[in-house]
Protein backbone atom coordinates (compact mmCIF):
# COMPACT_ATOMS: atom_id res chain seq x y z
CA UNK A 1 0.00 0.00 0.00
CA UNK A 2 2.61 2.65 1.11
CA UNK A 3 2.13 6.02 -0.12
CA UNK A 4 -1.56 6.09 -1.54
CA UNK A 5 -2.85 4.81 1.24
CA UNK A 6 -6.38 6.73 1.22
CA UNK A 7 -7.79 5.87 4.76
CA UNK A 8 -5.60 5.37 7.61
CA UNK A 9 -6.03 5.37 11.71
CA UNK A 10 -3.66 5.34 14.11
CA UNK A 11 -4.22 4.82 17.84
CA UNK A 12 -7.96 5.12 17.54
CA UNK A 13 -9.47 5.39 21.11
CA UNK A 14 -13.14 5.95 22.16
CA UNK A 15 -14.59 5.26 25.92
CA UNK A 16 -18.09 6.45 26.09
CA UNK A 17 -18.90 8.08 29.71
CA UNK A 18 -22.44 6.87 31.09
CA UNK A 19 -23.12 4.43 33.68
CA UNK A 20 -21.51 1.18 31.83
CA UNK A 21 -18.46 3.11 30.57
CA UNK A 22 -17.64 1.27 27.21
CA UNK A 23 -14.00 1.32 25.61
CA UNK A 24 -15.21 0.83 22.64
CA UNK A 25 -12.27 1.55 20.32
CA UNK A 26 -8.70 0.74 22.75
CA UNK A 27 -6.25 1.55 19.95
CA UNK A 28 -6.82 1.22 16.41
CA UNK A 29 -4.60 1.12 13.32
CA UNK A 30 -6.35 0.39 9.95
CA UNK A 31 -5.21 1.65 6.36
CA UNK A 32 -7.66 1.40 4.03
CA UNK A 33 -6.16 1.86 -0.31
CA UNK A 34 -7.97 2.61 -3.42
CA UNK A 35 -8.96 -0.09 -5.10
CA UNK A 36 -8.80 -2.36 -1.92
CA UNK A 37 -11.62 -4.00 0.12
CA UNK A 38 -10.72 -3.95 3.54
CA UNK A 39 -12.81 -6.31 5.75
CA UNK A 40 -13.05 -5.52 9.24
CA UNK A 41 -14.36 -8.68 10.92
CA UNK A 42 -15.84 -8.21 14.77
CA UNK A 43 -19.04 -9.36 16.58
CA UNK A 44 -21.49 -6.81 18.15
CA UNK A 45 -19.82 -4.15 20.30
CA UNK A 46 -16.32 -4.65 19.08
CA UNK A 47 -16.30 -1.20 18.03
CA UNK A 48 -16.85 -1.39 14.67
CA UNK A 49 -19.59 0.98 14.15
CA UNK A 50 -17.67 3.05 16.76
CA UNK A 51 -14.73 3.25 13.99
CA UNK A 52 -16.98 4.07 11.34
CA UNK A 53 -18.91 6.99 13.03
CA UNK A 54 -15.36 9.16 14.27
CA UNK A 55 -14.24 8.65 10.38
CA UNK A 56 -17.13 10.77 9.06
CA UNK A 57 -17.30 12.85 12.40
CA UNK A 58 -20.37 12.01 14.20
CA UNK A 59 -17.83 10.59 17.03
CA UNK A 60 -15.05 12.44 18.99
CA UNK A 61 -12.29 10.03 18.83
CA UNK A 62 -10.43 10.06 22.93
CA UNK A 63 -6.78 9.78 21.35
CA UNK A 64 -5.22 8.89 17.93
CA UNK A 65 -5.90 10.18 14.79
CA UNK A 66 -7.66 9.57 11.24
CA UNK A 67 -6.10 10.85 8.45
CA UNK A 68 -8.06 10.49 4.91
CA UNK A 69 -6.78 11.33 1.69
CA UNK A 70 -4.30 13.60 3.46
CA UNK A 71 -6.87 15.63 5.45
CA UNK A 72 -7.14 15.32 9.40
CA UNK A 73 -10.79 14.01 9.77
CA UNK A 74 -11.09 14.62 13.30
CA UNK A 75 -10.10 18.13 12.87
CA UNK A 76 -12.20 18.75 9.64
CA UNK A 77 -15.23 16.67 9.35
CA UNK A 78 -17.10 18.10 6.78
CA UNK A 79 -14.27 17.48 4.85
CA UNK A 80 -14.35 14.00 5.41
CA UNK A 81 -17.84 13.75 5.08
CA UNK A 82 -17.10 15.30 1.74
CA UNK A 83 -15.07 11.82 0.73
CA UNK A 84 -16.80 9.73 2.55
CA UNK A 85 -19.58 7.43 1.80
CA UNK A 86 -21.51 4.94 4.63
CA UNK A 87 -24.51 2.16 4.50
CA UNK A 88 -25.22 1.95 7.61
CA UNK A 89 -25.90 -1.19 9.59
CA UNK A 90 -29.88 -0.19 10.21
CA UNK A 91 -31.55 0.04 7.02
CA UNK A 92 -32.39 4.22 6.40
CA UNK A 93 -36.11 4.55 7.11
CA UNK A 94 -37.22 5.64 3.51
CA UNK A 95 -40.70 5.32 3.74
CA UNK A 96 -42.80 7.28 1.65
CA UNK A 97 -40.43 7.15 -1.18
CA UNK A 98 -39.92 4.26 -3.49
CA UNK A 99 -36.43 2.89 -4.05
CA UNK A 100 -35.31 4.65 -7.26
CA UNK A 101 -36.54 7.93 -5.41
CA UNK A 102 -34.04 7.66 -2.21
CA UNK A 103 -31.64 6.51 -4.58
CA UNK A 104 -31.78 9.17 -7.03
CA UNK A 105 -32.42 12.04 -4.14
CA UNK A 106 -29.56 10.87 -1.88
CA UNK A 107 -27.20 10.83 -5.33
CA UNK A 108 -28.15 14.69 -6.05
CA UNK A 109 -27.80 15.34 -2.64
CA UNK A 110 -24.05 13.71 -2.44
CA UNK A 111 -23.42 16.39 -5.62
CA UNK A 112 -24.27 14.00 -8.53
CA UNK A 113 -25.80 15.46 -11.74
CA UNK A 114 -29.62 14.67 -12.46
CA UNK A 115 -29.30 12.62 -15.48
CA UNK A 116 -25.70 11.21 -14.40
CA UNK A 117 -27.66 10.23 -11.36
CA UNK A 118 -30.32 8.78 -12.99
CA UNK A 119 -28.27 6.89 -15.16
CA UNK A 120 -26.07 5.24 -12.48
CA UNK A 121 -29.51 4.31 -10.49
CA UNK A 122 -31.35 2.56 -13.32
CA UNK A 123 -27.57 0.55 -13.79
CA UNK A 124 -27.28 -0.14 -10.55
CA UNK A 125 -31.50 -1.15 -10.04
CA UNK A 126 -30.78 -3.28 -12.68
CA UNK A 127 -27.09 -4.92 -11.35
CA UNK A 128 -29.00 -5.89 -8.59
CA UNK A 129 -31.73 -7.36 -9.95
CA UNK A 130 -34.42 -4.59 -8.25
CA UNK A 131 -35.94 -3.88 -11.20
CA UNK A 132 -39.14 -5.02 -9.89
CA UNK A 133 -39.47 -2.97 -6.83
CA UNK A 134 -37.75 0.07 -8.28
CA UNK A 135 -41.21 2.20 -8.32
CA UNK A 136 -43.09 0.22 -5.29
CA UNK A 137 -43.45 2.32 -1.93
CA UNK A 138 -40.55 1.74 0.57
CA UNK A 139 -43.20 0.37 2.82
CA UNK A 140 -44.33 -2.30 0.67
CA UNK A 141 -41.08 -3.72 -0.26
CA UNK A 142 -39.13 -6.48 1.80
CA UNK A 143 -35.95 -6.10 4.32
CA UNK A 144 -33.29 -7.77 2.01
CA UNK A 145 -34.66 -4.74 -1.05
CA UNK A 146 -34.73 -2.56 1.67
CA UNK A 147 -30.75 -2.96 2.04
CA UNK A 148 -29.89 -3.42 -1.03
CA UNK A 149 -31.62 -0.09 -1.66
CA UNK A 150 -29.64 1.17 0.96
CA UNK A 151 -26.30 -0.18 -0.87
CA UNK A 152 -27.46 1.80 -3.97
CA UNK A 153 -28.39 4.55 -1.83
CA UNK A 154 -24.36 4.56 -0.61
CA UNK A 155 -22.73 3.61 -4.24
CA UNK A 156 -24.67 6.05 -6.63
CA UNK A 157 -22.32 8.81 -6.22
CA UNK A 158 -19.69 6.72 -4.18
CA UNK A 159 -16.89 8.58 -2.06
CA UNK A 160 -13.00 8.25 -2.67
CA UNK A 161 -13.94 5.37 0.80
CA UNK A 162 -17.29 3.64 0.74
CA UNK A 163 -18.10 2.09 4.03
CA UNK A 164 -20.34 -0.72 3.92
CA UNK A 165 -21.72 -2.22 7.28
CA UNK A 166 -23.07 -5.38 7.26
CA UNK A 167 -24.31 -5.14 3.67
CA UNK A 168 -25.60 -8.57 2.82
CA UNK A 169 -28.06 -9.26 6.01
CA UNK A 170 -31.38 -10.36 4.86
CA UNK A 171 -30.22 -10.41 1.47
CA UNK A 172 -31.38 -13.88 -0.57
CA UNK A 173 -28.21 -15.45 -2.12
CA UNK A 174 -28.89 -14.65 -5.42
CA UNK A 175 -28.82 -10.93 -5.07
CA UNK A 176 -25.72 -11.51 -2.40
CA UNK A 177 -23.76 -12.58 -5.31
CA UNK A 178 -24.94 -9.54 -7.28
CA UNK A 179 -23.99 -7.18 -4.41
CA UNK A 180 -20.70 -9.03 -3.95
CA UNK A 181 -19.98 -8.22 -7.54
CA UNK A 182 -20.61 -4.90 -6.98
CA UNK A 183 -19.22 -3.77 -4.04
CA UNK A 184 -16.02 -5.88 -6.04
CA UNK A 185 -16.30 -3.35 -8.73
CA UNK A 186 -16.75 -0.32 -6.58
CA UNK A 187 -12.94 -1.66 -5.18
CA UNK A 188 -12.05 -1.89 -8.90
CA UNK A 189 -13.18 1.58 -9.99
CA UNK A 190 -10.25 3.26 -7.49
CA UNK A 191 -12.79 3.44 -4.76
CA UNK A 192 -11.46 2.53 -1.36
CA UNK A 193 -14.41 0.27 0.38
CA UNK A 194 -14.35 -0.58 3.95
CA UNK A 195 -16.52 -3.76 4.84
CA UNK A 196 -17.89 -4.48 7.67
CA UNK A 197 -19.14 -7.89 8.47
CA UNK A 198 -18.84 -10.84 11.03
CA UNK A 199 -20.03 -13.26 7.56
CA UNK A 200 -16.57 -14.11 7.81
CA UNK A 201 -17.60 -16.94 4.99
CA UNK A 202 -18.53 -14.78 2.32
CA UNK A 203 -16.18 -11.95 2.84
CA UNK A 204 -13.18 -14.13 2.65
CA UNK A 205 -14.07 -14.64 -1.28
CA UNK A 206 -14.34 -10.13 -1.80
CA UNK A 207 -11.83 -8.63 0.52
CA UNK A 208 -7.94 -8.21 -0.19
CA UNK A 209 -6.81 -7.40 3.44
CA UNK A 210 -8.55 -8.26 6.86
CA UNK A 211 -8.92 -6.90 9.70
CA UNK A 212 -9.98 -9.14 12.94
CA UNK A 213 -11.19 -6.62 15.80
CA UNK A 214 -12.19 -7.61 19.30
CA UNK A 215 -13.06 -5.69 21.95
CA UNK A 216 -11.83 -2.54 20.40
CA UNK A 217 -8.79 -3.93 19.90
CA UNK A 218 -7.44 -5.26 16.33
CA UNK A 219 -5.88 -8.80 17.01
CA UNK A 220 -5.30 -9.64 13.74
CA UNK A 221 -4.55 -8.29 9.95
CA UNK A 222 -3.38 -9.65 6.83
CA UNK A 223 -4.71 -10.78 3.60
CA UNK A 224 -7.00 -13.92 3.61
CA UNK A 225 -4.17 -16.14 2.69
CA UNK A 226 -1.85 -14.94 5.43
CA UNK A 227 -4.05 -15.32 8.19
CA UNK A 228 -5.25 -18.51 7.26
CA UNK A 229 -1.83 -19.53 6.81
CA UNK A 230 -1.03 -20.65 10.56
CA UNK A 231 -3.59 -23.32 9.72
CA UNK A 232 -2.41 -24.68 6.92
CA UNK A 233 -1.88 -28.14 6.48
CA UNK A 234 -4.79 -28.83 8.75
CA UNK A 235 -8.24 -29.45 7.65
CA UNK A 236 -12.11 -28.83 9.73
CA UNK A 237 -14.00 -31.74 10.60
CA UNK A 238 -17.63 -31.24 11.13
CA UNK A 239 -19.84 -33.56 12.69
CA UNK A 240 -23.24 -34.00 13.02
CA UNK A 241 -24.91 -36.00 16.09
CA UNK A 242 -27.82 -37.73 16.70
CA UNK A 243 -28.35 -36.99 19.98
CA UNK A 244 -26.68 -34.12 22.73
CA UNK A 245 -23.94 -35.06 24.46
CA UNK A 246 -19.86 -34.82 23.86
CA UNK A 247 -18.22 -36.35 20.70
CA UNK A 248 -15.46 -38.94 21.45
CA UNK A 249 -13.11 -37.86 19.03
CA UNK A 250 -10.74 -39.70 17.14
CA UNK A 251 -7.38 -39.03 18.74
CA UNK A 252 -5.94 -36.89 15.59
CA UNK A 253 -8.70 -34.80 16.41
CA UNK A 254 -7.92 -31.69 17.70
CA UNK A 255 -11.77 -30.40 19.02
CA UNK A 256 -13.06 -27.23 18.50
CA UNK A 257 -16.18 -25.37 18.73
CA UNK A 258 -19.11 -27.36 20.09
CA UNK A 259 -22.82 -26.82 19.98
CA UNK A 260 -26.19 -28.54 19.74
CA UNK A 261 -25.99 -31.68 17.81
CA UNK A 262 -23.21 -30.16 15.90
CA UNK A 263 -19.29 -30.10 17.04
CA UNK A 264 -15.99 -29.51 14.71
CA UNK A 265 -12.44 -30.34 15.59
CA UNK A 266 -8.87 -29.63 13.10
CA UNK A 267 -7.13 -32.41 11.85
CA UNK A 268 -3.79 -32.28 10.60
CA UNK A 269 -3.97 -32.89 6.65
CA UNK A 270 -1.46 -36.27 6.88
CA UNK A 271 -3.82 -38.20 8.97
CA UNK A 272 -6.68 -37.23 6.98
CA UNK A 273 -7.10 -40.47 5.85
CA UNK A 274 -7.71 -42.62 9.03
CA UNK A 275 -9.98 -39.63 10.10
CA UNK A 276 -12.53 -40.21 7.60
CA UNK A 277 -12.05 -44.30 7.91
CA UNK A 278 -13.14 -43.62 11.87
CA UNK A 279 -15.58 -41.39 11.16
CA UNK A 280 -17.49 -43.34 8.31
CA UNK A 281 -17.60 -46.30 11.09
CA UNK A 282 -19.18 -43.96 13.36
CA UNK A 283 -21.75 -43.30 10.75
CA UNK A 284 -22.22 -46.49 10.34
CA UNK A 285 -22.47 -47.45 13.85
CA UNK A 286 -24.96 -44.59 14.36
CA UNK A 287 -22.82 -42.74 16.44
CA UNK A 288 -22.60 -39.59 14.36
CA UNK A 289 -25.64 -38.43 11.67
CA UNK A 290 -22.91 -37.15 9.09
CA UNK A 291 -19.67 -35.44 8.73
CA UNK A 292 -17.60 -33.10 6.50
CA UNK A 293 -14.27 -32.31 6.28
CA UNK A 294 -13.04 -29.47 4.42
CA UNK A 295 -10.08 -27.28 3.97
CA UNK A 296 -9.20 -24.57 7.24
CA UNK A 297 -11.50 -21.32 6.44
CA UNK A 298 -10.86 -17.58 7.62
CA UNK A 299 -14.26 -18.82 10.07
CA UNK A 300 -12.03 -21.04 11.87
CA UNK A 301 -9.57 -18.19 12.53
CA UNK A 302 -11.50 -15.94 13.09
CA UNK A 303 -13.15 -18.77 15.48
CA UNK A 304 -9.57 -19.22 17.05
CA UNK A 305 -9.21 -15.92 17.58
CA UNK A 306 -11.59 -14.10 18.91
CA UNK A 307 -12.27 -17.28 21.72
CA UNK A 308 -15.03 -19.96 20.93
CA UNK A 309 -17.79 -19.08 23.40
CA UNK A 310 -18.65 -15.42 21.60
CA UNK A 311 -17.22 -16.84 18.17
CA UNK A 312 -20.26 -19.72 18.39
CA UNK A 313 -22.85 -17.36 19.35
CA UNK A 314 -21.71 -14.88 16.25
CA UNK A 315 -20.96 -17.50 13.60
CA UNK A 316 -24.30 -19.25 14.33
CA UNK A 317 -26.21 -15.84 14.36
CA UNK B 1 -18.95 5.67 -12.51
CA UNK B 2 -17.49 8.26 -14.05
CA UNK B 3 -19.11 11.23 -11.89
CA UNK B 4 -17.89 10.01 -8.59
CA UNK B 5 -14.69 11.76 -8.00
CA UNK B 6 -16.32 15.54 -8.59
CA UNK B 7 -16.57 16.14 -4.84
CA UNK B 8 -18.75 19.09 -4.62
CA UNK B 9 -17.43 22.70 -3.03
CA UNK B 10 -18.98 23.74 -0.39
CA UNK B 11 -20.45 27.11 -1.87
CA UNK B 12 -23.58 29.06 -0.96
CA UNK B 13 -25.35 27.62 -4.11
CA UNK B 14 -24.77 24.07 -3.85
CA UNK B 15 -25.59 24.20 0.20
CA UNK B 16 -29.14 25.72 -0.58
CA UNK B 17 -29.12 23.20 -4.02
CA UNK B 18 -28.80 20.74 -1.20
CA UNK B 19 -31.51 22.50 0.76
CA UNK B 20 -34.15 21.73 -1.48
CA UNK B 21 -33.29 18.51 -1.83
CA UNK B 22 -33.49 17.84 1.56
CA UNK B 23 -36.81 19.94 1.60
CA UNK B 24 -37.80 17.06 -1.30
CA UNK B 25 -36.64 14.15 0.79
CA UNK B 26 -38.32 15.65 4.22
CA UNK B 27 -42.02 16.34 1.76
CA UNK B 28 -41.61 12.89 0.17
CA UNK B 29 -41.13 11.05 3.41
CA UNK B 30 -44.20 12.65 4.79
CA UNK B 31 -46.31 12.48 2.26
CA UNK B 32 -48.52 9.82 3.23
CA UNK B 33 -49.63 12.35 6.04
CA UNK B 34 -48.90 15.56 5.16
CA UNK B 35 -52.77 15.73 4.12
CA UNK B 36 -53.54 14.93 7.36
CA UNK B 37 -51.20 17.18 9.32
CA UNK B 38 -52.43 20.16 7.30
CA UNK B 39 -56.05 19.33 8.24
CA UNK B 40 -55.05 18.88 12.15
CA UNK B 41 -53.12 22.39 12.07
CA UNK B 42 -56.11 23.58 10.25
CA UNK B 43 -58.39 22.48 12.86
CA UNK B 44 -56.36 23.35 15.48
CA UNK B 45 -56.05 27.22 14.07
CA UNK B 46 -60.07 26.86 13.86
CA UNK B 47 -60.61 25.67 16.98
CA UNK B 48 -58.40 28.00 18.95
CA UNK B 49 -60.61 30.74 17.85
CA UNK B 50 -63.77 29.16 17.94
CA UNK B 51 -62.93 27.43 21.27
CA UNK B 52 -62.14 30.04 23.11
CA UNK B 53 -65.28 31.80 21.64
CA UNK B 54 -67.23 29.70 23.52
CA UNK B 55 -65.06 30.20 26.72
CA UNK B 56 -65.60 33.84 26.66
CA UNK B 57 -69.17 34.19 25.20
CA UNK B 58 -69.86 37.46 23.39
CA UNK B 59 -66.39 39.52 23.61
CA UNK B 60 -66.19 42.56 23.01
CA UNK B 61 -64.39 44.29 20.37
CA UNK B 62 -60.98 44.44 21.61
CA UNK B 63 -60.78 40.94 22.97
CA UNK B 64 -62.51 39.56 20.32
CA UNK B 65 -59.36 41.13 17.85
CA UNK B 66 -56.85 39.36 20.70
CA UNK B 67 -58.92 36.50 19.79
CA UNK B 68 -58.90 36.56 16.49
CA UNK B 69 -55.09 37.52 16.12
CA UNK B 70 -53.73 34.95 18.52
CA UNK B 71 -54.94 32.19 16.28
CA UNK B 72 -52.30 32.11 13.80
CA UNK B 73 -49.65 33.22 16.46
CA UNK B 74 -50.40 29.53 18.60
CA UNK B 75 -50.46 27.68 15.14
CA UNK B 76 -47.14 28.73 14.28
CA UNK B 77 -45.56 28.52 17.87
CA UNK B 78 -47.31 24.55 18.15
CA UNK B 79 -45.46 23.60 15.01
CA UNK B 80 -42.81 25.21 16.05
CA UNK B 81 -42.24 23.95 19.56
CA UNK B 82 -44.32 20.13 18.79
CA UNK B 83 -44.31 18.75 15.55
CA UNK B 84 -40.71 19.24 14.91
CA UNK B 85 -39.32 18.05 18.11
CA UNK B 86 -41.68 15.25 17.76
CA UNK B 87 -40.44 14.35 14.43
CA UNK B 88 -36.84 15.17 14.89
CA UNK B 89 -37.56 12.90 17.79
CA UNK B 90 -38.76 10.31 15.63
CA UNK B 91 -36.16 10.05 13.00
CA UNK B 92 -33.50 10.12 16.11
CA UNK B 93 -35.32 7.20 17.08
CA UNK B 94 -35.51 5.37 14.04
CA UNK B 95 -32.17 6.23 13.22
CA UNK B 96 -32.27 8.24 10.02
CA UNK B 97 -31.02 11.69 11.28
CA UNK B 98 -27.51 9.97 12.37
CA UNK B 99 -27.49 8.09 8.87
CA UNK B 100 -28.38 11.70 7.21
CA UNK B 101 -25.62 13.68 9.46
CA UNK B 102 -23.13 11.41 7.62
CA UNK B 103 -23.90 13.25 4.12
CA UNK B 104 -21.39 16.04 3.09
CA UNK B 105 -24.45 18.66 3.92
CA UNK B 106 -23.85 21.53 6.09
CA UNK B 107 -25.09 21.20 9.05
CA UNK B 108 -27.56 24.09 8.96
CA UNK B 109 -29.26 23.16 5.53
CA UNK B 110 -30.49 20.42 7.76
CA UNK B 111 -32.01 23.12 10.08
CA UNK B 112 -32.92 25.07 7.72
CA UNK B 113 -34.92 22.52 5.23
CA UNK B 114 -36.93 21.37 8.45
CA UNK B 115 -37.74 25.09 8.75
CA UNK B 116 -39.04 25.59 5.33
CA UNK B 117 -41.12 22.22 5.28
CA UNK B 118 -42.71 23.28 8.63
CA UNK B 119 -43.73 26.92 8.04
CA UNK B 120 -44.95 25.42 4.53
CA UNK B 121 -47.02 23.32 6.78
CA UNK B 122 -48.13 25.84 8.88
CA UNK B 123 -49.65 28.24 6.33
CA UNK B 124 -52.60 26.68 5.67
CA UNK B 125 -53.72 26.77 8.81
CA UNK B 126 -52.19 29.90 9.75
CA UNK B 127 -54.53 31.49 7.07
CA UNK B 128 -57.48 29.75 7.62
CA UNK B 129 -57.15 30.78 11.84
CA UNK B 130 -57.24 34.12 10.45
CA UNK B 131 -60.35 34.19 7.97
CA UNK B 132 -62.73 32.35 10.72
CA UNK B 133 -61.33 34.54 13.01
CA UNK B 134 -62.72 37.27 11.15
CA UNK B 135 -65.51 35.61 10.24
CA UNK B 136 -66.96 34.57 13.82
CA UNK B 137 -65.43 37.88 15.68
CA UNK B 138 -66.56 40.16 12.74
CA UNK B 139 -63.38 42.42 13.29
CA UNK B 140 -61.51 43.95 10.79
CA UNK B 141 -57.98 43.41 10.05
CA UNK B 142 -55.31 45.97 8.76
CA UNK B 143 -52.40 44.15 7.43
CA UNK B 144 -49.15 45.15 7.83
CA UNK B 145 -46.54 45.64 4.87
CA UNK B 146 -43.91 43.26 7.22
CA UNK B 147 -46.25 40.61 7.82
CA UNK B 148 -44.93 37.80 5.80
CA UNK B 149 -41.02 38.46 7.26
CA UNK B 150 -42.86 38.94 10.66
CA UNK B 151 -44.20 35.16 10.55
CA UNK B 152 -41.19 33.81 9.20
CA UNK B 153 -39.51 34.98 12.21
CA UNK B 154 -41.67 33.67 14.89
CA UNK B 155 -41.48 30.20 12.91
CA UNK B 156 -38.55 30.12 12.42
CA UNK B 157 -37.55 30.78 16.28
CA UNK B 158 -40.42 28.59 17.71
CA UNK B 159 -39.24 25.94 15.55
CA UNK B 160 -35.22 26.28 16.27
CA UNK B 161 -36.11 26.57 20.15
CA UNK B 162 -38.02 23.04 19.40
CA UNK B 163 -35.23 21.63 17.68
CA UNK B 164 -32.27 22.59 19.78
CA UNK B 165 -34.58 20.53 22.43
CA UNK B 166 -35.05 17.82 20.60
CA UNK B 167 -31.60 17.66 19.27
CA UNK B 168 -30.50 17.98 23.26
CA UNK B 169 -32.37 16.20 25.62
CA UNK B 170 -33.10 12.20 25.50
CA UNK B 171 -36.22 11.92 22.76
CA UNK B 172 -38.74 10.65 25.83
CA UNK B 173 -38.05 14.17 27.77
CA UNK B 174 -38.36 16.46 24.75
CA UNK B 175 -41.65 14.45 23.77
CA UNK B 176 -43.11 15.07 27.32
CA UNK B 177 -41.61 18.88 27.72
CA UNK B 178 -43.06 19.77 24.21
CA UNK B 179 -46.75 18.37 25.39
CA UNK B 180 -46.59 20.71 28.45
CA UNK B 181 -45.60 23.50 26.25
CA UNK B 182 -48.80 23.28 24.32
CA UNK B 183 -50.65 24.23 27.52
CA UNK B 184 -48.68 26.52 28.66
CA UNK B 185 -48.62 28.31 25.30
CA UNK B 186 -52.58 27.54 24.94
CA UNK B 187 -53.82 28.91 28.38
CA UNK B 188 -50.94 30.74 30.41
CA UNK B 189 -49.17 32.78 27.86
CA UNK B 190 -50.46 36.46 26.76
CA UNK B 191 -51.38 34.96 23.37
CA UNK B 192 -55.08 34.97 22.59
CA UNK B 193 -55.81 37.71 25.66
CA UNK B 194 -53.44 40.80 27.40
CA UNK B 195 -50.48 39.89 29.63
CA UNK B 196 -52.51 42.47 32.18
CA UNK B 197 -55.14 39.56 33.28
CA UNK B 198 -52.13 37.10 34.16
CA UNK B 199 -50.76 37.50 37.74
CA UNK B 200 -47.62 39.91 38.14
CA UNK B 201 -45.46 36.73 38.70
CA UNK B 202 -46.12 35.42 35.23
CA UNK B 203 -45.93 38.86 33.20
CA UNK B 204 -42.59 39.03 34.37
CA UNK B 205 -41.96 35.98 33.42
CA UNK B 206 -43.14 36.07 29.72
CA UNK B 207 -41.36 39.68 29.69
CA UNK B 208 -37.94 37.56 29.08
CA UNK B 209 -40.21 34.55 26.98
CA UNK B 210 -40.46 34.32 23.59
CA UNK B 211 -44.08 33.82 23.57
CA UNK B 212 -45.54 37.23 24.13
CA UNK B 213 -43.49 39.30 21.66
CA UNK B 214 -44.12 36.29 19.21
CA UNK B 215 -48.10 37.16 19.85
CA UNK B 216 -47.47 40.68 19.93
CA UNK B 217 -45.12 40.54 16.27
CA UNK B 218 -48.17 38.80 14.69
CA UNK B 219 -50.75 40.69 16.15
CA UNK B 220 -49.40 44.05 15.27
CA UNK B 221 -48.59 42.58 11.64
CA UNK B 222 -52.16 41.83 11.24
CA UNK B 223 -54.18 44.60 13.14
CA UNK B 224 -51.49 47.84 12.71
CA UNK B 225 -54.25 49.87 13.46
CA UNK B 226 -54.68 48.80 16.94
CA UNK B 227 -51.76 47.45 17.80
CA UNK B 228 -47.94 48.01 18.07
CA UNK B 229 -44.66 46.24 18.44
CA UNK B 230 -42.54 46.97 21.39
CA UNK B 231 -39.30 47.44 20.31
CA UNK B 232 -38.12 45.71 23.72
CA UNK B 233 -40.32 42.51 22.40
CA UNK B 234 -38.25 42.54 18.99
CA UNK B 235 -35.35 42.98 20.97
CA UNK B 236 -36.16 40.08 23.03
CA UNK B 237 -37.72 37.96 20.44
CA UNK B 238 -34.54 38.63 18.23
CA UNK B 239 -31.98 37.43 21.14
CA UNK B 240 -34.30 33.95 21.46
CA UNK B 241 -34.04 33.66 17.71
CA UNK B 242 -30.18 33.71 17.08
CA UNK B 243 -29.43 31.57 20.29
CA UNK B 244 -32.26 29.29 19.08
CA UNK B 245 -30.63 28.84 16.11
CA UNK B 246 -27.12 28.57 17.46
CA UNK B 247 -27.94 26.12 19.70
CA UNK B 248 -29.87 24.36 17.34
CA UNK B 249 -26.87 24.45 14.71
CA UNK B 250 -24.46 23.74 17.98
CA UNK B 251 -26.33 20.50 18.59
CA UNK B 252 -26.62 18.98 15.07
CA UNK B 253 -22.61 19.49 15.01
CA UNK B 254 -22.38 17.76 18.43
CA UNK B 255 -20.12 14.59 17.72
CA UNK B 256 -20.80 11.77 20.46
Amino acid sequence: MGTDVLLSVRGLRKRYRGRTGVQANDGIDLDVAPGQVVGLLGHNGAGKTTLVHQVVGLVRPDAGTITLGGVDAVAHPEVARRKVSIQAQANVPITGLTPRRAIELVGRIRGGDRAAVARRTEDLLDALDLGAWADTRAEKVSGGVARLTSFAMTAVQPGALVVLDEPTNDVDPVRRRLLWAQIRGLADAGHAVLLVTHNVREAERVVDHLAVLDHGVVLASGTPAGLTGTLRGSLTLEVDLPHDGPVTWHPAVDPGASGRLRATGTVPAGRAPEVVAWAQDEVDAGRLERYALTPASLEDVYVRLVGEDRAAEEVAA
Amino acid sequence: MSATRAVPRPDVASAARQTLLLVQWQFRRQSQFLPLMVVVQAFMAVATVVGYGLLVGDPDPLTALYLATGAPTITLITIGLVLTPQLLSQSRTEGSLDWLRTLPVPRTAFLVSDLLVWTLLALPGMVLGVLVGVWRFDVDLTLAPWLVPATLLVSLTAASVGYAMAALLPPALAQLLTQALVFVVLLFSPVSYPAERMPAWLQDAHAWAPIEPMAQLVRAGLASDTFTLPGRSLAVLLAWCAAAVVGAVLALRKRA
